[in-house]
């Protein structure tokens, strides 16, 4: 299923074909990508054919909306596999897709594999600690694709044909559709090289000072928070880093007090040197580390900025 | 207002995951305590918060697992929850949420809820999957990711706001019933009062019993399970407090970052 915003195939649509391309490749079948939306001018996809279900009440995503296009074109080309990606919409309506054609569903899955002569779908599971190899049931078979677990498909592929169903649909449940994004800016954190970043395990909202004096070591430096410490409102949301946050790929990443939830992993897998502070010497983060310090923050962040003081007055 | 709210009682945080000696699933050591799925508890609270401005509302609180989970059940009643209800299933192995829903599903045939709320994902096998699945087998809408909601029971809808990629919100209005899986961020769950403590100690928990049988090879199945690889070297650092500072310091100077 592509990925589309206002009729426009967005990039990760071509993750996905990549990931069908492995799958094709062992299961000897055609790819489809196909298109749900208000489409005029249907460009052609490389490497695939396209199939758009088209009509007025598509304008905008709704999940209803979706599901039925999905089901359609499940019911035109009989696919063994529907590759989904993992987004807010993807997961959204992929489920549900798997559930009224009684198939099953695996969400968020980062690689596929063989596994003892049948082919396997690997995912994240207990808060990031385990990595899971699923198999699929009786087909159909739904699956989300996590972003960026697969490269994009060659773009310059021999684009494939295009066929277009016109559905007669109107959202039945839903309405007053409306999209807000609000000033979620943080050019601090955006230009940031060094980003110490807070997670639960600061305990209070309190020691983000302890951590504020840390970045002050440093020149070109933000803090940042996960998820967790964004919802008890320790820091606006425009300084959360993760899968709903920002994305940042800073010099230095600073993690304190995170567990490493996949969730937020992603949001600053791309950091160049990673630090992580934390209590818990399993915790899940120290396996995205370059630095591991096993320690309490409240006593070793005061140790660090004590030890660079003195490193400055030596200068 | 009738309201259900889908609970997993999972192993808490701190707990560790031990792959069990097939690999094919993950065991948990007697003393691992257990709580209700983070993300379900705030479901439990956005039904607290409706009950709150609309009396009237009656909440059922429904949980499929093994005994403890009851307990999990007990809490949500001593948060303010009217009724729990166990739905039975003690085998330690990967459950598909298509059977889940399954069963769900049938327990609400019948029951007619206005609303039914979950969690947007256990912290355990983080499927994201079971309540819009329940929604698709009893043909109501829902949505997923939402961080505000709005009853308009008059006017028989809700207004919700979902989280999108990159701080992005959307909202929208979807007829009742329906199905809403909540992500964190929505509320803060609140504390039992003594009350409501009283009150569940005097609350039978009903148990439900379905057939739970499925034919082998309809769903998914983990087929392998081990500890996560580690992307990055991580160096850990020796000493004391003060002598891993200095090691840090010094590594970071070697990289022209400090």
């Amino acid at each position: 299923m592509c990925e589309q915003s206002g009729g426009r195939i967005l990039p990760i649509t071509y993750e996905l074909i990549s990931c069908a391309a492995q799958l094709a490749d062992y299961y000897h079948s055609r790819i489809t990508t196909v298109l749900p939306g208000f489409i005029t001018d249907p460009g052609a996809v490389s490497g695939a054919d396209l199939l758009v279900i088209n009509s007025p009440g598509l304008a905008q995503y709704t999940c209803e909306g979706w599901e039925r296009a999905a089901l359609i074109a499940a019911e035109q080309i009989r696919p063994d596999i529907i590759i989904i990606a993992h987004t807010s919409t993807g997961a959204d309506y992929a489920p549900r897709v798997a559930a009224q054609m009684d198939g099953c569903c695996i969400t968020s899955v980062c690689g596929i594999e063989f596994f003892e002569g049948n082919i396997a779908y690997r995912r994240s599971g207990f808060h990031g600690k385990l990595d899971l190899l699923y198999r699929g049931g009786k087909p159909p078979l739904v699956i989300t694709v996590a972003p960026g677990a697969f490269p994009p498909h060659d773009q310059f592929a021999e684009p494939g044909v295009i066929n277009v169903i016109d559905m007669d649909f109107c959202p039945q449940f839903t309405s007053n559709l409306q999209f807000n994004i609000p000033d979620q800016s943080n050019t601090e954190l955006e230009d940031a090289e060094v980003i110490i970043a807070a997670g639960k395990g600061i305990g209070k909202a309190e020691n983000l000072q302890l951590l504020r004096s840390m970045a002050a070591c440093f020149n070109r430096s933000a803090i940042a928070g996960s998820r967790v410490v964004c919802d008890n409102g320790w820091l606006e949301y425009s300084a959360q880093v993760g899968l709903t946050g920002k994305k940042v790929a800073p010099l230095l990443y600073v993690a304190c007090g995170i567990s490493g939830s996949p969730q937020h992993i992603v949001g600053m897998k791309d950091s160049k040197t990673v630090v992580a502070i934390n209590r818990d010497p399993e915790a899940v983060i120290f396996r995205y580390s370059d630095i591991c310090v096993v320690e309490d923050l409240e006593k070793f962040i005061p140790a660090f900025i004590q030890e660079a003081e003195k490193r400055r007055e030596e200068i | 207002m009738k309201i259900l709210v889908c609970i997993k009682q999972v192993p808490d945080q701190e707990s560790r995951p031990m792959v069990n000696v097939q690999r094919t699933w993950a065991e948990y050591g007697d003393k691992t305590a257990y709580w209700i799925n983070r993300y379900d508890e705030h479901a439990v609270e956005e039904a607290l918060r409706i009950k709150d401005i609309m009396p009237e509302t009656s909440i059922d609180i429904v949980s499929i697992g093994p005994q403890r989970v009851t307990s999990a059940i007990k809490r949500c009643i001593e948060m303010g929850a009217d009724q729990g209800f166990h739905l039975y299933y003690d085998r330690m192995e990967y459950v598909s949420p298509s059977l889940k829903s399954q069963l769900i599903a049938e327990f609400c045939r019948n029951r007619k809820y206005d609303l039914i709320l979950t969690g947007v994902m256990s912290e355990d096998t983080m499927s994201a999957q079971t309540g819009p699945m329940i929604a698709a087998r009893l043909g109501i809408p829902s949505a997923t990711s939402v961080i505000k909601l709005d009853v308009h029971a008059t006017g028989g809808y809700i207004r919700v706001e979902r989280e999108l990629e990159a701080g992005h919100r959307c909202s929208l209005d979807l007829a009742l019933p329906a199905l809403i899986a909540v992500q964190s961020g929505i509320n803060r769950p609140r504390y039992p009062s003594f009350s409501n403590v009283m009150r569940a100690k005097n609350t039978e928990i009903k148990e439900i019993r379905y057939d739970m049988n499925v034919p082998a090879g309809r769903y998914e199945t983990v087929a392998s399970i081990q500890e996560a690889a580690s992307e990055r070297a991580g160096i850990r650092l020796e000493g004391s407090t003060a002598e891993k500072a200095a090691a840090l310091w010094q590594l970071l100077h070697e990289k022209s970052l400090i």
